[in-house]
C-alpha cells in the first residue's frame, strides 16, 4: 500500500505548485491567483522537504481543467487498486512488531481513499475557492502581500452579521488594526467559506488550517461559532516555517489566558449583544500578548527553532520526596488561608511549577501567565527598563513603550462607558505592571488602584481573587474563592495576614530547600541528547535547554519540525491513542525520532552522523530508562 | 458518697493525683517506730525486739513482712545494708549497732562521744566505701566485709548541723553554717565519690526575722528524668526554690510559689508533687519544661477506695469502702510522712499509700494539645494509659477539624517522640511484649548492669542519667509498655484509619494532615504501614483531586507498591489517568502479571502481549489475550497473537484454546476468502 500510496501523492500532488492542506480533511489546494486545485495528499515526510523545495519555484499556470482530470484519475486509480477500502487513513508508523514482524523506522503514507461523494465535494470547492479569489482579488485581499506585516489575526462570530450589509458585525478583533475594513472582511469572508464548506464533510471539526502559496491560514474555534484566524505571511526566509499546531496553539494560548481573566468571548457577547463590549477588551488583550510575540517591530511566530518546545504545556521542577512534602505541607497551609473555604495555589519556582492544586488545563493557563508576568524572572526583565530581552528564550518581549504606539491601540481610545462594571477596560497582559511590595505579595494597578485580580477557574466555574508571593526565586500563586471575600480588600488583607502569619517560615524551608537543589537552567539537559518530552494527560512537558536546543544545525531541527508534524497529523486522525514510532535520517545525517506512547510524547534529534538506526534506537531506549521511568521502551 | 464514679475522700471529686486502696498496712501490736529504708525501699516497723520489713517496690498489700529479732534499745534509725546482709541500727548519738541476719553477728561501732555525734548514716553502693557516717565533724567513709569489720577509708571533714541523703540520687548534702544555708554535697555513686561545689541557698530576709534558718525538712532532694534537683522551702518568701545539680556547678532554676506554711514533696512518674498541706491541695510540676508554671490547677489528693478508674468497679469500692472508712482517712493529716519517692506514710493508721497520678483527669483539663502530648509522651509509669490517651487525643484533634496547623504539632509531638525512643532504644514493637516484659527495659534490676550503667550515672556536666530504683522496672511490667511511644503503624492504624470513614466528606483536611504526617515522619526518616499511601489515593480520588493525585505519586509523596497502583486503577475507573498513573506504577515495579492483566483489561492487548512476549512472562492466561483479540474482530491480531503465544508458550500448539481459535481464524478467513 506504501508504493501505490506514494504514487498517489505524486499524482494528485503534481499538478500543485504550493500545495494547500487542510488539516483534517486533506484538501490539497493550490492558490495561484488564477488558478484553484484541490486535491487530497499527504506529504511523504522523506521527499516533503525536497520535494518541496524543487517546486518552489515553478508556480507555472496551469489550467484547472488540468487539474480536474488528474484528480479524476487519481481518484480511479485508488479506488480500483485499493481491494479493502478503508474508511480512514492510516499510517503505519505505528511499530508493531506483532503485525509487522520488524520494527519499521521509516513513516510510510497512504492517500485516503475517501467516498465518491466527497470527490465531487472537492470539484465543488474548486469552483467556489475558485470564485472566493476572484472576489478577494478585486477587494484588495491581494495585496496582503504588500502590507508590511507578515501576520493577521482575527477573531469573529459566525452567529453575527447574517445579514448583507451587517458583516462588519462579525469581526470582533482584527490584528493589524489598521487595515480597512473589506480587507478585514475579506480575510474573514474566505474563512467563513471554508469552515462552512468544509463544515460539509466534517461537521464536527471543520478545517484546521489551509496551506496556500504564499499564506498559512490556521484556524481555530475557540467556543463554539467563535473562531479565530489567524494568517501567515510564508516569506522566503528559512526562518519563516512553523509547524501548524504550534501556530493553533499560540491561539488556543491566547484564547484560554483571554478567559481566564474575562470570562468566554459568548459571555461577553450575551453581556452586551452589541459587541462592543467584546470588541473593547480583545483589542488590548491580544495586542498585549502579541507585544510578548514581538522581536524589534516583527512578530515571531513560533518557529521551527522551538520545534523542541510544547507551548501549553507546563514544565515542572522535579523533587526529591522529602522536598516534595514541604512543599505539600505548605499548600496545606496555603488551602486554608481562607478560614473553611478551600483555596487553590500555585506554586513556582524560577519558570517551573512545583505545585498546583488545580486541574490541568488552569494549571497551563495560570502557569502560562505567572511565567510570563509575575515570577521573578519576569519581574526581573522589567526592572531594568532598556533591555527586555528574557533571558535564556528565543522569544523576547518588546517594551510596550515603544511598540504600544505601533501594536497598541491605547485603552483610551477604546470605546468606553459600554457597560463595562468600572468603565475601563482591564488589560491583564501589560507589561511592567507588577511590582513586589514590602510584604513579599506582588502588587498591580492593572485592576485599579488597591484592587485585587480576579481570574477565572475554568474547571471548578468560578470566579477567584488572585494573590500572588514571592520569596526569592520562589512565587505563590493563591487564588481565594470569591466568596471567602465578602468586605473587599479588608478581608484580602486577613488573607494576606494569614500567609504571612502561618505560611512564612514555611516559604522559607521550601525556598532553602528548593535553591539548594536547584540544577540552574540546563538541570534537565542530558547530555547527548536534544530532546522534547510531553505528557498529554497532565497537560506537562520537558525539553533540553534551549541553549542547548540552539547547538542543532538547522537540518536537524527542521527534522524534527516535519518529524513532529507528521505526529500532530497522524495523532489528529485517530481519536483513540496509539503507540508509533518514527525514525527520520535528516540531511545532514542526523536523526530525529518520535515515540509515542498512551499519551506521552518523546521527540528526539540524535547529532551523530556515524549512528546507525539501530545505535539510534539503543540511546532512546536509554533515555526511556533513565529518564521516563521506561515509558517509552518498546524494544 | 460524692457524685464521681470513684469512692473518693477529699474537698471534691475533682483530682490530679489520688491514693488508692489496698494500703499496706504496717500495723504490728507494740510498734515502737516506723521507719524507712529508701536503699532497699522497705519500710521497717520495730518492735522492742523485733524488725518487721515490708517491700514497698512491689507495693503488695498482701505481702507479709519478715521479721528479725535484734537485741532490745533505743532505735533513732535502721537501715539494712544493700545486701540486706545486715541491719544497721544507729542507738544513740555516738553508736551504731550492726546485726548480721544469718550470723547474728554484731558489731557496734561508736565515735567520739563529746566532741562529735553521730547524725546519721547511710549505706552506699560506691566501689569505696560501703557505708557512710555522718557526723557533726564530717563524713565518715567505711568499707565493710563480709564479716563486717568496718575499717575507716576516708573521712571528709566538714562542720555539719544536719544533713539529706537519698539513695535515688546517692547524694548527700551537709549544711553548715549559723543558718545551715551553706551546703556541701557529695555523690557517692558507682563512679566514686564526686565533691561537689560549695553553694549557698538563698534565703530571703524580713524586719521579724532577719536569720532565717533552713532546717531539714525545708530541703527536698528529688530526681526526675534522671535529674537531679534540690528543692528549698524559703518560708520568708513563700517560694520554694529549684537548684539543679551538675557536675561541676549547681544552677538554681527558679522558684516555686508556695500557698502553704507547710509542704512537702513527692515524685511521681518524674513529675514533682507539691503538696501544699495547709490548703490540702497537691500542685503538679513537669520541670522537664523550662516553663516552670504547673502541669495543672491545684487540687486536693483524693482517696479512692478500689484500684481503678472505671465504673465497673463501683460495687467493689462499696465493699472496700466501709472497711477502710473506719481508718477515718484525713487527709495531709499531722502525723502524714511523704517517703521518697512517691509514698505517703500514715503514722495514724499505719498505713502506706502509693501516690497516683491520674493522667485522664490531668488530660481532661490541659488545653494545649500539643503540649499535652508531649507530657504525655514523657510518662512511663503508666505507658500504654498515656499511649491510649495519646492516640485518642489525636483522634479527637482530626475529629474536631482542629486547624491544620495544631493537628500538624501535635503530630509531630508524637513523631518526634517515638523517634527519639527508638533511637533511645526505649521502644520496643508490641510483638517483643513479652520479652519486655520479663526482661525490662530498666536493666538496673539484675546487678551486672546496675553496675555498668551506674557508672555513667554520676552527675554529669549535661544531664544526669540516674538508676531509677529497681522498683519502677517492676512497675512497667504491669503496664507492659516501656515507652508511651506511638509508632507511625500504630497511629495509621488506630489514628488515620479510624477516622477515615468519619471524615471521608472532609477527605481535604485530611489529606492536608496526613501530607504533615508524612512530612513528619519522612524528616525523621521513619517508615510508615503502606496502606497510608492507599488511603491517601483513595481520599484524592474521592475528592476528584486527580492533578494532586498525579503530583502526589509523581513525586513520590505516595510511594510506590502494589497496593498503591491498584488502588490507582480502581480510583481510575473515573479517571483515565489515574489509572494510567497506577498502570506505570505497576510496570515500575515490574508486577508483570498484573501490568499484563491491566492492559488486556483495557483493551490493550497487542501491548499486553508485546511486554509479555519481551518480558518472558507466561503466568497470564493466554486466552485474555485471544478473547481480547477475538472481541476486537480483529483477525490478523488474533492470527499475530496465536503465533506469539506458540512461541512464549511451549506446548501451546497442543492446548485446546489454540484449536479453538485456530479453527476460529480459519473458519473466519475462508469466509473472507470466499
Amino acid at each position: 500500500m506504501g508504493n501505490e500510496t506514494k504514487s498517489n501523492g505524486a499524482s494528485s500532488l503534481g499538478g500543485g505548485g504550493g500545495g494547500f492542506r487542510a488539516k483534517m480533511e486533506h484538501y490539497v489546494y493550490s492558490g495561484e491567483k488564477k488558478h484553484v486545485l484541490a486535491g487530497i495528499g499527504i506529504f511523504t515526510v522523506i521527499f516533503g522537504i525536497p520535494w518541496y523545495l524543487m517546486n518552489r519555484g515553478s508556480n507555472n499556470h496551469r489550467s484547472h481543467q488540468d487539474y480536474m482530470e488528474k484528480a479524476d484519475k487519481a481518484r480511479k486509480a485508488r479506488l480500483s487498486s485499493s481491494p479493502s477500502p478503508s474508511s480512514d487513513n492510516q499510517i503505519h508508523a505505528v511499530n508493531d512488531p506483532l503485525t509487522q514482524g520488524f520494527p519499521c523506522p521509516y513513516k510510510h503514507n497512504s492517500a485516503m481513499s475517501e467516498p465518491v461523494a466527497q470527490s465531487f465535494g472537492l470539484c465543488l470547492l474548486g469552483f467556489i475557492l475558485k470564485g472566493f479569489y476572484e472576489i478577494l482579488e478585486a477587494m484588495g485581499m491581494a495585496s496582503m502581500n504588500s502590507s508590511g506585516e507578515s501576520l493577521k489575526l482575527c477573531v469573529f462570530d459566525l452567529r453575527r452579521g447574517q445579514n448583507e450589509g451587517q458583516e462588519l458585525d462579525k469581526i470582533l478583533f482584527f490584528y493589524p488594526p489598521d487595515v480597512t475594513f473589506s480587507t478585514q472582511l475579506s480575510v474573514i469572508g474566505l474563512s467563513e467559506g471554508l469552515i462552512t464548506f468544509t463544515r460539509l464533510f466534517s461537521p464536527e471539526a471543520a478545517c484546521e488550517v489551509i496551506e496556500a502559496e504564499r499564506h498559512s491560514h490556521v484556524f481555530h474555534e475557540a467556543e463554539p461559532d467563535i473562531w479565530m484566524v489567524m494568517v501567515v505571511e510564508k516569506n522566503k526566509e528559512i526562518e519563516a516555517i512553523w509547524r501548524v499546531d504550534a501556530l493553533q496553539k499560540v491561539l488556543k494560548e491566547v484564547h484560554s489566558l483571554f478567559v481566564m481573566f474575562h470570562g468566554s468571548i459568548r459571555s461577553l457577547l450575551d453581556k452586551e449583544p452589541s459587541g462592543g463590549l467584546i470588541r473593547s477588551h480583545l483589542y488590548p488583550f491580544i495586542t498585549d500578548y502579541l507585544n510578548d510575540l514581538s522581536v524589534g517591530k516583527k512578530l515571531q511566530l513560533p518557529s521551527f527553532r522551538e520545534t523542541l518546545k510544547e507551548r501549553g504545556t507546563v514544565q515542572m521542577l522535579t523533587l526529591a520526596r522529602d522536598a516534595a512534602l514541604e512543599v505539600q505541607s505548605l499548600v496545606g497551609v496555603l488551602d486554608s488561608c481562607a478560614g473553611t473555604l478551600r483555596c487553590h495555589s500555585v506554586i513556582l519556582f524560577h519558570d517551573l511549577l512545583v505545585s498546583t492544586t488545580l486541574s490541568p488545563d488552569d494549571t497551563v493557563d495560570l502557569f502560562t501567565f505567572s511565567v510570563m508576568r509575575l515570577t521573578s524572572n519576569a519581574l526581573s526583565s522589567g526592572t531594568s527598563s532598556w533591555s527586555y530581552l528574557r533571558k535564556g528564550t528565543s522569544l523576547s518581549q518588546t517594551s510596550s513603550k515603544s511598540t504600544s504606539p505601533q501594536l497598541l491601540v491605547s485603552s483610551d481610545s477604546l470605546p468606553s462607558g459600554n457597560g463595562h462594571d468600572a468603565g475601563r477596560v482591564i488589560r491583564p497582559l501589560q507589561h511592567n505592571k507588577w511590582i513586589k511590595g514590602k510584604d513579599g505579595f506582588l502588587v498591580t494597578d492593572i485592576w485599579g488602584k488597591d484592587a485585587t485580580p480576579t481570574i477565572w477557574l475554568h474547571q471548578r466555574q468560578e470566579r477567584v481573587h488572585l494573590l500572588a508571593y514571592q520569596q526569592k526565586c520562589l512565587t505563590l500563586v493563591l487564588l481565594v474563592p470569591t466568596e471567602a471575600i465578602v468586605n473587599g480588600e479588608l478581608d484580602i488583607s486577613f488573607v494576606k495576614h494569614q500567609v504571612i502569619e502561618n505560611a512564612t517560615a514555611k516559604i522559607l524551608k521550601v525556598e532553602e530547600k528548593l535553591s539548594k537543589g536547584w540544577g540552574g537552567e540546563n538541570a534537565y539537559h542530558v547530555s547527548g541528547y536534544r530532546y522534547l518530552l510531553v505528557d498529554n494527560d497532565m497537560e506537562v512537558s520537558r525539553a533540553s535547554p534551549s541553549g542547548k536546543v540552539a547547538t542543532l544545525a538547522k537540518e536537524t531541527l527542521l527534522a524534527v519540525n516535519k518529524l513532529r508534524e507528521t505526529v500532530d497529523t497522524e495523532k489528529s486522525r485517530t481519536k483513540e491513542e496509539k503507540d508509533m514510532e518514527i525514525c527520520i535520517r535528516a540531511k545532514n545525517n542526523a536523526w530525529a525520532i518520535a515515540r509515542v506512547t498512551r499519551g506521552k510524547e518523546l521527540y528526539m534529534a540524535l547529532e551523530k552522523a556515524s549512528d546507525t538506526l539501530l545505535d539510534a534506537t539503543d540511546s532512546v531506549q536509554s533515555f526511556s530508562n533513565r529518564y521516563c521511568n521506561g515509558t517509552f521502551s518498546m524494544d | 458518697m460524692p457524685s464521681s464514679s470513684q469512692t473518693s475522700v477529699g474537698s471534691g471529686a475533682l483530682s490530679h493525683a489520688y491514693i488508692q486502696n489496698p494500703s499496706l498496712r504496717c500495723n504490728v501490736p507494740e510498734s515502737r517506730g516506723l521507719f524507712y529504708d529508701d536503699a532497699n525501699r522497705l519500710l521497717i516497723c520495730v518492735t522492742s525486739s523485733q524488725v518487721f520489713s515490708w517491700e514497698t517496690a512491689t507495693f503488695n498489700p498482701d505481702v507479709s513482712p519478715s521479721v528479725d529479732s535484734i537485741p532490745e534499745g533505743p532505735i533513732l534509725s535502721i537501715r539494712f545494708s544493700l545486701d540486706k546482709k545486715a541491719i544497721a541500727v544507729q542507738r544513740s548519738d555516738c553508736e551504731i549497732q550492726f546485726f548480721h541476719r544469718e550470723t547474728k553477728q554484731t558489731l557496734t561501732h561508736k565515735c567520739r562521744a563529746g566532741s562529735e555525734s553521730i547524725l546519721g548514716f547511710f549505706w552506699s553502693d560506691s566501689p569505696l566505701c560501703d557505708l557512710a557516717v555522718v557526723k557533726t565533724s564530717g563524713m565518715d567513709l567505711f568499707a565493710c566485709d563480709s564479716a563486717m569489720n568496718l575499717r575507716l577509708v576516708e573521712t571528709k571533714k566538714v562542720n555539719v548541723n544536719w544533713y539529706i541523703y537519698t539513695h535515688e540520687s546517692r547524694l548527700v548534702l551537709l549544711a553548715s553554717g549559723l543558718q545551715c544555708k551553706t551546703i556541701t554535697g557529695f555523690q557517692l555513686s558507682t563512679a566514686g565519690v564526686v565533691r561537689l561545689p560549695k553553694f549557698e541557698m538563698t534565703l530571703a530576709t524580713t524586719e521579724s526575722n532577719s536569720k532565717p534558718i533552713i532546717s531539714p525538712g525545708d530541703v527536698h532532694l528529688i530526681t526526675v528524668y534522671g535529674r537531679i534537683y534540690c528543692l528549698q522551702v524559703d518560708m520568708e518568701a513563700m517560694l520554694l526554690h529549684t537548684y539543679r545539680f551538675y557536675r561541676d556547678a549547681v544552677v538554681q532554676q527558679g522558684s516555686l510559689p508556695i500557698y502553704s506554711s507547710k509542704l512537702s514533696v513527692s515524685v511521681v512518674d518524674n513529675l514533682l508533687l507539691v503538696h501544699q498541706i495547709d490548703a490540702k491541695v497537691v500542685i503538679i510540676y513537669d520541670l522537664f519544661v523550662d516553663s516552670r508554671a504547673p502541669v495543672s490547677a491545684p487540687l486536693p489528693l483524693l482517696w479512692r477506695g478500689y484500684q481503678g478508674s472505671d465504673t465497673s468497679s463501683q460495687q467493689e469500692n462499696e465493699g472496700t469502702e466501709s472497711s477502710t472508712s473506719n481508718e477515718n482517712i484525713v487527709m495531709y493529716e499531722e502525723a502524714w510522712t511523704f517517703l521518697v519517692p512517691d509514698l505517703i506514710l500514715d503514722q495514724t493508721n499505719k498505713v502506706l499509700w502509693r501516690v497516683h497520678l491520674d493522667l485522664e483527669a490531668i488530660s481532661a483539663s490541659s488545653s494545649d494539645r500539643s503540649s499535652l502530648l508531649e507530657f504525655l509522651q514523657r510518662r512511663k509509669l503508666e505507658a500504654n494509659k498515656a499511649k491510649q490517651l495519646c492516640l485518642g487525643i489525636a483522634r479527637t484533634l482530626i475529629l474536631e477539624r482542629r486547624p491544620a496547623t495544631q493537628v500538624t504539632q501535635a503530630i509531630d509531638v508524637l513523631v518526634t517522640a517515638y523517634s527519639y525512643s527508638v533511637k533511645a532504644g526505649i521502644y520496643k514493637e508490641l510483638k517483643n511484649e513479652k520479652t519486655t516484659a520479663t526482661t525490662p527495659t530498666n536493666d538496673g534490676a539484675s546487678p551486672d548492669n546496675e553496675r555498668g550503667r551506674a557508672s555513667g550515672s554520676s552527675i554529669d556536666e549535661e544531664e544526669v542519667e540516674m538508676n531509677l530504683p529497681s522498683g519502677s522496672a517492676d512497675e512497667q511490667q504491669e503496664s507492659q509498655l516501656s515507652s508511651p511511644a506511638i509508632s507511625p503503624d500504630e497511629l495509621y492504624k488506630f489514628v488515620f484509619a479510624s477516622v477515615e470513614e468519619a471524615m471521608v466528606e472532609e477527605s481535604d483536611y485530611l489529606v492536608a494532615i496526613i501530607t504533615e504526617f508524612l512530612r513528619s515522619i519522612s524528616a525523621e526518616k521513619l517508615k510508615v504501614d503502606l496502606n497510608i499511601y492507599v488511603m491517601t489515593v483513595r481520599l484524592l480520588a474521592h475528592s476528584k483531586r486527580f492533578a494532586e493525585l498525579s503530583l502526589f505519586t509523581t513525586n513520590k509523596i505516595i510511594e510506590p507498591s502494589k497496593e498503591v497502583a491498584l488502588q490507582l486503577l480502581e480510583s481510575g475507573g473515573q479517571n483515565l489517568r489515574v489509572r494510567k498513573l497506577g498502570l506505570d506504577m505497576l510496570r515500575q515495579l515490574s508486577l508483570h502479571h498484573e501490568y499484563i492483566s491491566s492492559l488486556v483489561q483495557d483493551g490493550y492487548y497487542l501491548e499486553a502481549l508485546r511486554y509479555a512476549q519481551k518480558r518472558k512472562v507466561t503466568s497470564v492466561r493466554s486466552s485474555l489475550f485471544l478473547e481480547a483479540a477475538f472481541a476486537s474482530n480483529d483477525m490478523q491480531h488474533l492470527a499475530a497473537i496465536l503465533r506469539v503465544l506458540s512461541e512464549l508458550i511451549p506446548g501451546f500448539k497442543e492446548t485446546s484454546e489454540y484449536y479453538t481459535f485456530h479453527g476460529l481464524l480459519n473458519e473466519t478467513s475462508s469466509s473472507v476468502a470466499v
